[in-house]
C-alpha cells in the first residue's frame, strides 16, 4: 500500500493553510530568515512552503517522498529510510550529521539545523504518525480548495490522468512524479512547467540509487581483484629475482631491515 | 631575541595555527556549524569535506602506492621513501578523521557506522575502509616507534611477520575507498557539471590518487629535507616522478576519453567559467607536471621537482574541491566561500599532522640518519633574551616556552576575532531602563530613540507575588542582562514578526528584484547589508513617527498600532473640534494621566533628555 499526495497547481490559491497546519502538527517554531536558507521558503522549521509564480500560480513545495529515494540510499547509517506506506522518514537517533542526504537529493529538500549544537536533518515526513493511524497528513486536511489531496498512489495517478483528460487545454499532459527518477509519492499536475522544483528541469526516469549501484556492486570484485593482481605481480617478480640470484645476479629477499 | 632555526620557526607558526584552531573548534562545538561555517542548505558540504576529507584521503595515498612499489613490485631503490610515506599516510588519515569530526553535525555518533549498516551507501563503504585502513596503517607503522623500546621487541617481531599481508590488505582497502570517494558523487548527476560528472568517477579518483600519492611522497621528501637541511634524493625523486608522470597520463586519458565518449569535448572550449576552471585544473594537475617529469632534462632539476610536485598537489586538491561542490554552483545557484574559521580549522588539522610528523622524524628511526635535534643544538648561544633581559632556560625549555606562548596567544586572538553576531542568532536587544529601583513609574526607552514610554513599576511589583519576586524581571544570573524586556511577558504586543517574504521579492514571478538591488554588492548577503523596507515602500510609515522598521522585521503589534492609530487620532483631533480627547493618550490608556506624564517629562528631561511623544495643542470646547 503506497500512499501519496497529489497537488493540483491550478487549484491552489496560495493561502498557506497547509504551511500553518504543518507547523502546528510538527511543533515547528517561528522561522527567522538566516543567511543559510534557500530562497524557496523551506527551512529546518518550514517543511512545506508555497512558491508564488506569475499569473497566480502557487506551487506547494515539500519532500517528494521518492519511491527509490536518493537520500535514503546515500545515508551511511540508514537514518533516512522508506516505510511501507511510502513515506521517507528520518530516525534522528541513528544520524551522524554527514549531510550526504542533502547533497544527494535532486530536489534539494532536506534542511539542516545550522544554528543548533545538536543539529538534525529536517524535512517533511508525510506526517508519518498520522498516516499510520489511518488519518491524512495535516497539510492535505487543512487545504480549503482540495488543491492538495491524499490517497493511494495508484488512485491518485488515475485521478491525475482523469483531470488532464477532462481538461486537456488547461493542463500540461504530464504527471510530475509518476515516472520521474523512478517515481515519487508526491505528485503534481500543473498548467505550467514544474522543472524549477528540481536541480535540472528533466530528471529522467532512472532512480538515483541506481547510479551508485554499479560502483557499489563492483566493490567486492575490486577488493579481491586488486589483492589477486598485487599478489600475482609479487609472485612473478619474486620468482624472477630468485632465478636471477641463482644465475649470480644481485637479488632481494623482500625485507627492508 | 634568541635566534630561531628553520625548524623552530616553522613549529612556532604551526603551534599558533593550532591555537587559533582550538578557539574556533570550541566555538564550533558550543554554538554549532552555523556559527562558524558558511555552509548553507544549498551547499551542505564545504571546505571541510572538499579539502579535509576528499583531498586529505587522496593526499595520504602515498602510503599505499609506495608500499606497493617497494614490497610488491620490489623496487629496492625507493626504500628510503617507505617509512616517511607510511607515516604521512597514517597521520593523513588521522587528520581526515579529525577534520571529519569538525564537519559532522553529530560527531559523537561517528561509530554508528559500525552497527547501523547501509551497504548501498558509498559513504558507508568509505567509512568502513577508512576505519580499517587507519588500523592497518597503525600496524604497518608501529614497528618503527616500537624499535625504540627493547621490551616491546616481541610485539615488533610479531608485527613484522605479518608485514606483507598487512601491506597487501592496505593496498586493497585503499583501492576501495579511494575510488568510492568518487562514487559518492555518482548520485548527483543533476548537480555536478558534466565536465566532472562521469560514470567512471571512481576509476578517475583512484588513478588520480595513485599519481598524487607519488607526488605527495616527492613533495614530502623535498619539504622535510629542506626543513632539516639535508641533501635531497634528486635522482630517486626523478625516478619516482617519471612513474607518476605516466600515471598522470593514464588519468588524463580517462578524463578526456570519458568526456569525448559522452560527446562533450566541445564544452571544454565554450569559455564558460566552468570550462575555464576545467582547463586550469587539467593544466596544473596533469599537463604541466607531466611535461616536467617526462622530459629527462627537466625532471632532474631540483627546482622543477618542487614546482611539479606542488602543481600536482594543488591541482588534485583543486579537482577534489571542484567535484566536491565548486562546479555545482550552476545547479544550486548558491555561491559558497568558506569562512575564515573553516580555513583555520583545515589549516590547523594539517598543522597538527605536520607537528606529529616532525616529532616522529626527530624521535624515531625514520630516516637512515636521524636529524640533529633542532631544540638541543650544542652550538646555540645561551638562551638569554637580550631585549627583555630574561633568562629563557636551556634551548629546549626556551623553545617549548615559545611554542606554548604562540599557542596561547593565538588561542586568545582566535576568540577575540570570532564575531559576536555570527555566534548568536539575531534576537531582541536588552532594553535599558533609566531609573533605579523603588520608583513608581519608570521611563522606558526601548527603541533607544529618545521616545520614552511610561512604565508603571509599582503596579508590576505588586503583580509579581506581592512585590517579592524582583527576579521575575531582574534575573541577575544572565550576564549583562539588567532586566527582562517588556516583550518577554507581553509577547503578543511586542514580538516582531518575520512577515517579510524574501522569496517573493527575489523570485521572477514576484517582485523580480535582483539581489544587488537590495543587498550592497560585494558584501555578504544578509539582512544587515540590505536596504530597509522604507527605501522602496515609502508609504510604509507615516511621517515623523517614532516607530522604526528594521531590516526584515515588521513592527510589533503595539508599535504598529501606535503608528497607525496615533497618527490618525492626532489628525482627527485637530479636524474634529468636538472630539479633542482623541489626541490624548489617556483616552485609550486609562491609567495614564496628564499629571503624571508631566512628572515623567520633567524627570526625563533631567535624566537623559528624553522626548515624550509631543501631542498637538488642542483647545477644549468652551
Amino acid at each position: 500500500m503506497s500512499l501519496a499526495i497529489l497537488t493540483d497547481v491550478t487549484k491552489c490559491i496560495g493561502c498557506l493553510e497547509c504551511v500553518a497546519a504543518c507547523k502546528k502538527e510538527n511543533n515547528l517554531n517561528m522561522d527567522v530568515p538566516r543567511e543559510w536558507q534557500k530562497m524557496d521558503g523551506l527551512s529546518a522549521r518550514n517543511w512545506t512552503s508555497v512558491l508564488h509564480k506569475p499569473d497566480n500560480h502557487n506551487i506547494r513545495k515539500q519532500c517528494r517522498h521518492c519511491l527509490e529515494p536518493a537520500c535514503a540510499s546515500a545515508c551511511p547509517v540508514g537514518a533516512l529510510h522508506t516505510t511501507p506506506e511510502g513515506a521517507v522518514v528520518y530516525d534522528n537517533s541513528k544520524c551522524l550529521g554527514c549531510r550526504y542526504c542533502m547533497m544527494a537529493c535532486p530536489y534539494g529538500i532536506p534542511r539542516y539545523d545550522w544554528d543548533e549544537s545538536v543539529p538534525y536533518v529536517r524535512k517533511c515526513i508525510l506526517c508519518y504518525d498520522r498516516i499510520k493511524e489511518g488519518k491524512q497528513p495535516a497539510c492535505t486536511e487543512a487545504c480549503p480548495t482540495q488543491a492538495t489531496i491524499f490517497g493511494k498512489r495508484e488512485d491518485l495517478i488515475k485521478v491525475a490522468h482523469q483531470r488532464i483528460k477532462e481538461n486537456p487545454d488547461l493542463y500540461i499532459n504530464k504527471v510530475w512524479g509518476e515516472h520521474e527518477i523512478g517515481g515519487t509519492s508526491v505528485l503534481y499536475i500543473s498548467d505550467i512547467d514544474l522543472g524549477f522544483l528540481s536541480y535540472q528541469p528533466e530528471l529522467g526516469t532512472k532512480a538515483l540509487p541506481r547510479t551508485t549501484a554499479p560502483a557499489m556492486n563492483a566493490v567486492p570484485f575490486a577488493f579481491v581483484g586488486m589483492g589477486a593482481v598485487m599478489y600475482g605481480i609479487n609472485w612473478v617478480i619474486k620468482r624472477r629475482m630468485n632465478n636471477g640470484q641463482e644465475t649470480g645476479k644481485e637479488g632481494n629477499d623482500g625485507t627492508d631491515e | 631575541m634568541v635566534q630561531m632555526n628553520r625548524v623552530q620557526a616553522v613549529k612556532t607558526v604551526l603551534w599558533s595555527i593550532l591555537g587559533l584552531t582550538a578557539a574556533v573548534g570550541l566555538t564550533r562545538f558550543i554554538f554549532g556549524l552555523g556559527a562558524t561555517t558558511n555552509l548553507s542548505d544549498a551547499t551542505p558540504w564545504g571546505l571541510w569535506i572538499g579539502f579535509d576529507v576528499l583531498s586529505g584521503v587522496a593526499l595520504a595515498a602515498g602510503g599505499f602506492v609506495i608500499t606497493a612499489l617497494f614490497y610488491v613490485m620490489r623496487r629496492e631503490e625507493f626504500h628510503d621513501f617507505v617509512k616517511p610515506a607510511v607515516l604521512t599516510a597514517f597521520l593523513g588519515y588521522i587528520a581526515v578523521v579529525v577534520g571529519l569530526l569538525f564537519d559532522l553535525g553529530l560527531p559523537w555518533n561517528i561509530w554508528h557506522m559500525i552497527i547501523f549498516w547501509n551497504p548501498h551507501s558509498p559513504l558507508f563503504e568509505v567509512g568502513w575502509c577508512v576505519m580499517l585502513y587507519t588500523t592497518v596503517l597503525l600496524l604497518e607503522f608501529s614497528p618503527v616507534p616500537l624499535e625504540e623500546f627493547s621490551r616491546y621487541a616481541k610485539i615488533r617481531t610479531f608485527l613484522m611477520k605479518f608485514r606483507f599481508p598487512l601491506i597487501l590488505l592496505g593496498i586493497m582497502l585503499s583501492t576501495l575507498h579511494q575510488s568510492s570517494l568518487g562514487s559518492l558523487f555518482l548520485i548527483m548527476p543533476f548537480k555536478l557539471h558534466p565536465l566532472w560528472y562521469s560514470n567512471i568517477l571512481p576509476v578517475q579518483f583512484f588513478v588520480s590518487a595513485v599519481a598524487l600519492g607519488f607526488m605527495m611522497v616527492i613533495f614530502e621528501s623535498l619539504v622535510s629535507h629542506w626543513l632539516y637541511i639535508k641533501d635531497s634524493e634528486t635522482e630517486r625523486i626523478a625516478k619516482l616522478g617519471f612513474i607518476a608522470a605516466w600515471v598522470l597520463f593514464v588519468y588524463f586519458l580517462l578524463r578526456i576519453g570519458d568526456i569525448a565518449f559522452s560527446g562533450e569535448l566541445g564544452m571544454i572550449f565554450t569559455g564558460t567559467w566552468e570550462a575555464n576552471l576545467f582547463i586550469v585544473e587539467m593544466l596544473i594537475s596533469v599537463i604541466l607536471p607531466f611535461i616536467i617529469f617526462v622530459v629527462p632534462r627537466l625532471r632532474y632539476n631540483r627546482k622543477l621537482q618542487w614546482v611539479g610536485s606542488i602543481m600536482v598537489v594543488f591541482g588534485m586538491v583543486f579537482n577534489r574541491i571542484n567535484v566536491g561542490g565548486l562546479t555545482m554552483i550552476r545547479a544550486t545557484g548558491d555561491i559558497y566561500l568558506p569562512s575564515w574559521m573553516e580555513i583555520i580549522v583545515s589549516m590547523g588539522v594539517v598543522s597538527g599532522a605536520v607537528l606529529v610528523f616532525m616529532f616522529a622524524i626527530e624521535k624515531f628511526h625514520i630516516w637512515e640518519e636521524r636529524p640533529r635535534h633542532p631544540e638541543s643544538n650544542p652550538y646555540a648561544p645561551a638562551a638569554f633574551d637580550r631585549s627583555s633581559g630574561a633568562w629563557l632556560g636551556s634551548p629546549l625549555l626556551a623553545a617549548s616556552t615559545r611554542y606554548s606562548l604562540a599557542f596561547v596567544f593565538a588561542f586568545a586572538v582566535g576568540f577575540a576575532l570570532i564575531p559576536d553576531n555570527k555566534i548568536h542568532s539575531e534576537g531582541m536587544d536588552d532594553i535599558p531602563v533609566t531609573r533605579a529601583r523603588g520608583a513608581d513609574t519608570l521611563f522606558v526607552d526601548g527603541n533607544l530613540n529618545n521616545f520614552g514610554v511610561a512604565f508603571d513599576h509599582k503596579k508590576h511589583e505588586e503583580l509579581t507575588r506581592e512585590g517579592q519576586a524582583c527576579a521575575t524581571c531582574h534575573h541577575m544570573n544572565i550576564p549583562l542582562d539588567k532586566n527582562s524586556g517588556c516583550w518577554e511577558c507581553h509577547k503578543k504586543m511586542f514580538t516582531v514578526t518575520d512577515v517579510f517574504n524574501h522569496d517573493w521579492h527575489a523570485s521572477a514571478g514576484g517582485a523580480a528584484i535582483a539581489c544587488d538591488e537590495c543587498h550592497t554588492p560585494g558584501q555578504q548577503r544578509r539582512a544587515e547589508s540590505a536596504k530597509n523596507c522604507e527605501d522602496c515602500h515609502r508609504d510604509l510609515r507615516v511621517e515623523n513617527t517614532p516607530i522604526e522598521v528594521k531590516a526584515y522585521l515588521a513592527p510589533s503589534y503595539t508599535d504598529a498600532l501606535h503608528d497607525i492609530c496615533v497618527a490618525c487620532h492626532l489628525k482627527k483631533a485637530v479636524e474634529l473640534a468636538d472630539k479633542p480627547d482623541l489626541g490624548l493618550c489617556p483616552t485609550c490608556h486609562g491609567g495614564e494621566t496628564p499629571e503624571n506624564r508631566r512628572e515623567l517629562y520633567k524627570y526625563g528631561q533631567a535624566a537623559r533628555s528624553l522626548k515624550p511623544v509631543v501631542l498637538p495643542q488642542v483647545k477644549k470646547p468652551e
